[in-house]
């Protein structure tokens, strides 16, 4: 007989999220559910009637992990609104802040998944702030490569965390010789960091993969071979920056995109009875408690073709280099291999970056209410912010950022996992949820519906 | 008093051995002359000047990074230069690492309240090499000197050759020998407030303070003041980029520095002290009380 188990709230992962898991006598998972519980933001409703300048700094602030790729996204999708083409040194300064954000982000991804991960040769979990070699210098490497994504991101934007310098129509500052030379000494040190640290996280996480169990809580779990395997579909845009409905040829398509309800997806009230109160950290939640992931989820979920997709490093990865690796190892394999890839895109386009150019356009029109989108590539996945701008004012937002795309693609990884491991299974889908709060459900013919939850 | 010329290490009359940078230089030559010292040798990648703005005798912030950058904003136009404005956007579109920066004393207490509380200022302060700070009675917004040199020294802005205050007079000098001189009385009312609440004449809060008071004319007396300052002074020194007169030698020496920076405080006290019972029962916050 099935019984559930609620793991509230996840950990090592950025906003708040739980699990709820109906498992069979095992303890493996027969239907998982993963679901947002970090409130909504209003970001969208707050947008309309403000200024197609403003609303993308306000779009920044809906999570401070990835707000480089918020940024660009919100402010491409004005651009897209009001069909502004930017300088060439205008998007290459944005390739190298969207280069550098990734590379920082997918640094402090290492220092939140290793924990879950072994010292080969030994049963010894790692502790990414262990005064321990070889911990103690894979540690430093990382504060290293993320003090250089950061450093480029202030740089090129400004500012690492809500850049201040992307703008409609461009970006406000062009960067000094003297600055273009400092961007590409950072970026060849982290070059050879990011190798080092890429076969590093790769020999960690081939070890995992041979292990048989990992123990969590003081039990030994045995590994399925399957881990986070899952039959869904891939979306990206792009293996770097992204795309928007100004490009010649989008490689995303509005019509194809459709949200449902997370009561048509998620599973109704059901009462825990399963418990453990060592399972790390502080237990899980406790037997009888009343659970209902329809109504507590704080998204929708966003369907292309009429199905959950996967995106993020490995959907960048399989639409465009051939990467087929499946689980939630091969997931993680992807994101260490996108290293290196984040530090040459961005070298290259600091090769290119001329410092007297312009990087503002001549004309910026103000728009007259169609609707524009732009996907950016962020370090969880496709990134898409649609907006319509008129006289200059945002008329509707909507943002469809990456981890709301991955709850219920993650959801059907969790079948068929020990319910002991699905945390692992979460967590390697970098999940960043406190922007996944999105809210507005529409029916078959488009109208707004759940009202009382947008509310 | 005691406290009105701040904490310094040692006081000295200098002026600059720099030919080059003493012809366009207000007086001694000293914030041209240190800077260029220390892009020389590697403290400071460049500095945030007072340069030439769009308008004549308008400062407007620039960062120079080479001496030749730094000789174009040389010498002193009386009226506001908002250098902290560029002081985070060094650090960023500029690629600097070490930053120098000269200011009036109300931006040298800006620097450190930046660097203490570093809202907005993430990765600025610690990029902070060397704080230059100048003497300030008061300052005047733009519109203040045209009136001043066009109304009252009934002068066009673009033919004036150089300003000074000293002497208790407005100076202003003219491409074609014109001298005209206003009795600060007349200038007063041309003072932006805001500088009517300051209780810092020598810049208290920099590495390095200097200005042309309490020496002789063409040399500036110089506060060396925190071990930063009192590192690149020593530096500048040894490398031979000024000649020192101890300050007791001159004249008119530390007494009319002292006398000038009572006069300030005691008469922006009294500003002070109005501002605080400004309005019955709700007097305006008093940030220095």
């Amino acid at each position: 007989m099935s019984k559930v188990v609620e793991i509230s709230p996840t950990t090592r992962h950025e906003g708040h999220s739980k699990l709820v898991l109906k498992v069979n006598d095992a303890g493996i998972i027969e239907t998982g559910n993963w679901c947002s519980i970090t409130p909504v933001r209003g970001v969208e409703r707050l947008a309309v009637g403000k200024s197609m300048e403003q609303v993308p700094k306000i779009a920044s602030r809906v999570c401070g992990i990835c707000p480089i790729a918020h940024t660009l996204a919100g402010i491409e999708s004005m651009e897209a609104s009001i069909k502004c083409e930017i300088p060439r040194d205008a998007h290459l300064l944005r390739v190298i802040l969207q280069c550098a954000n990734r590379l920082h982000s997918h640094a402090l991804h290492n220092i939140l998944t290793l924990p879950d991960m072994y010292l080969p040769g030994t049963d010894m979990k790692i502790n990414p702030f262990s005064p321990e070699e070889p911990v103690r210098s894979v540690a430093k490497r990382l504060q290293r490569i993320r003090e250089i994504g950061q450093t480029i991101g202030e740089i090129a934007g400004g500012e690492a965390i809500h850049p201040s310098n992307p703008r409609v129509g461009g970006m406000y500052k062009a960067c000094s010789p003297r600055a273009k030379t400092k961007m590409y000494d950072l970026a060849k040190e982290g070059l050879v960091l990011a190798h080092a640290q890429m076969e590093f996280m790769i020999a960690i996480l081939r070890n995992y993969q041979k292990r048989d169990w990992a123990e969590v809580g003081g039990a030994k779990i045995a590994i399925p071979k399957d881990l986070g395997y899952h039959s869904q579909g891939y979306l990206a845009t792009d293996p770097v920056y992204g795309s928007s409905s100004l490009d010649e040829c989008p490689t995303w398509d509005y019509s194809r995109f459709k949200e449902s309800r997370p009561w048509d997806w998620y599973m109704g009230e059901m009462e825990v009875s399963l418990e453990d109160p060592k399972y790390p950290v502080g237990g899980t939640t406790k037997m009888g408690t009343k659970v209902n992931p329809q109504m507590e989820a704080c998204t929708g979920v966003p369907c292309y073709d009429g199905a959950p997709v996967e995106v993020g490093p490995r959907a960048r990865m399989v639409k465009f280099k051939n990467f087929d690796e499946k689980g939630t190892i091969g997931q993680q394999v992807a994101r260490q291999m996108e290293y290196p890839d984040c530090l040459t895109a961005m070298i290259s386009a600091i090769d290119e970056y001329n410092p007297a150019a312009k990087v503002v356009a001549d004309y910026i029109p103000q728009g007259d209410g169609s609707m524009g989108w732009a996907a950016n590539e962020a370090p969880r996945g496709t990134d898409v912010h649609l907006a319509k701008v008129k006289d200059g004012r945002v008329q509707w937002y909507s943002m469809l950022v990456p981890t709301t795309w991955n709850f219920a693609t993650c959801s059907a990884a969790l079948t068929g996992a020990p319910w002991q491991l699905a945390e692992v299974v979460v967590r390697g889908y970098d999940p960043c949820v406190s922007c996944a709060t999105h809210m507005i459900v529409i029916d078959e013919d488009n109208r707004i519906v759940a009202q009382k939850l947008i509310q | 008093m005691g406290a009105e010329l701040g904490k310094y290490k040692s006081c000295v009359s200098a002026r600059s051995t720099d030919k080059e940078i003493l012809k366009g230089a207000q007086d001694g030559g000293i914030v041209t002359s240190l800077f260029a010292y220390a892009l020389e040798a590697g403290i400071i990648d460049g500095a945030i000047v007072a340069g030439k703005g769009d308008l004549p005798w308008k400062p407007e912030p620039v960062v120079a990074t080479t001496r030749a950058e730094l000789l174009a904003a040389r010498g002193t136009r009386y009226n506001i230069s908002p250098n902290m404005s560029l002081i985070k956007e060094v650090t960023r579109s500029y690629g600097l690492d070490k930053v120098g920066i000269v200011g009036t004393p109300c931006q040298m207490q800006a620097v450190r309240k930046a660097q203490l509380y570093p809202f907005g200022l993430r990765e600025v302060g610690d990029k902070i090499a060397l704080a230059v700070g100048i003497f300030c009675m008061e300052n005047f917004p733009y519109q203040s000197v045209l009136q001043l040199v066009e109304d009252h020294a009934a002068m066009k802005m673009e033919s004036v050759k150089k300003m000074e205050i000293g002497k208790g007079k407005f100076w202003v000098f003219g491409e074609r020998g014109q001298v005209v001189q206003l009795p600060l009385k007349v200038t007063h009312k041309y003072e932006q407030p805001g500088c009517h609440v300051c209780l810092d004449y020598v810049a208290n809060m920099a590495d390095i303070s200097t200005g042309s008071v309490g020496s002789p004319d063409g040399w500036s007396t110089i506060f060396v003041r925190s071990k930063i300052g009192d590192s690149v002074w020593a530096k500048a020194m040894a490398a031979g980029c000024f000649e020192t007169k101890p300050m007791e030698t001159v004249k008119p020496g530390l007494e009319l520095v002292t006398k000038l920076a009572n006069e300030k405080i005691s008469k922006n006290r009294k500003t002070l002290e109005e501002r605080a019972s400004f309005g019955t029962g709700k007097g305006l916050r008093n940030p220095y009380l």
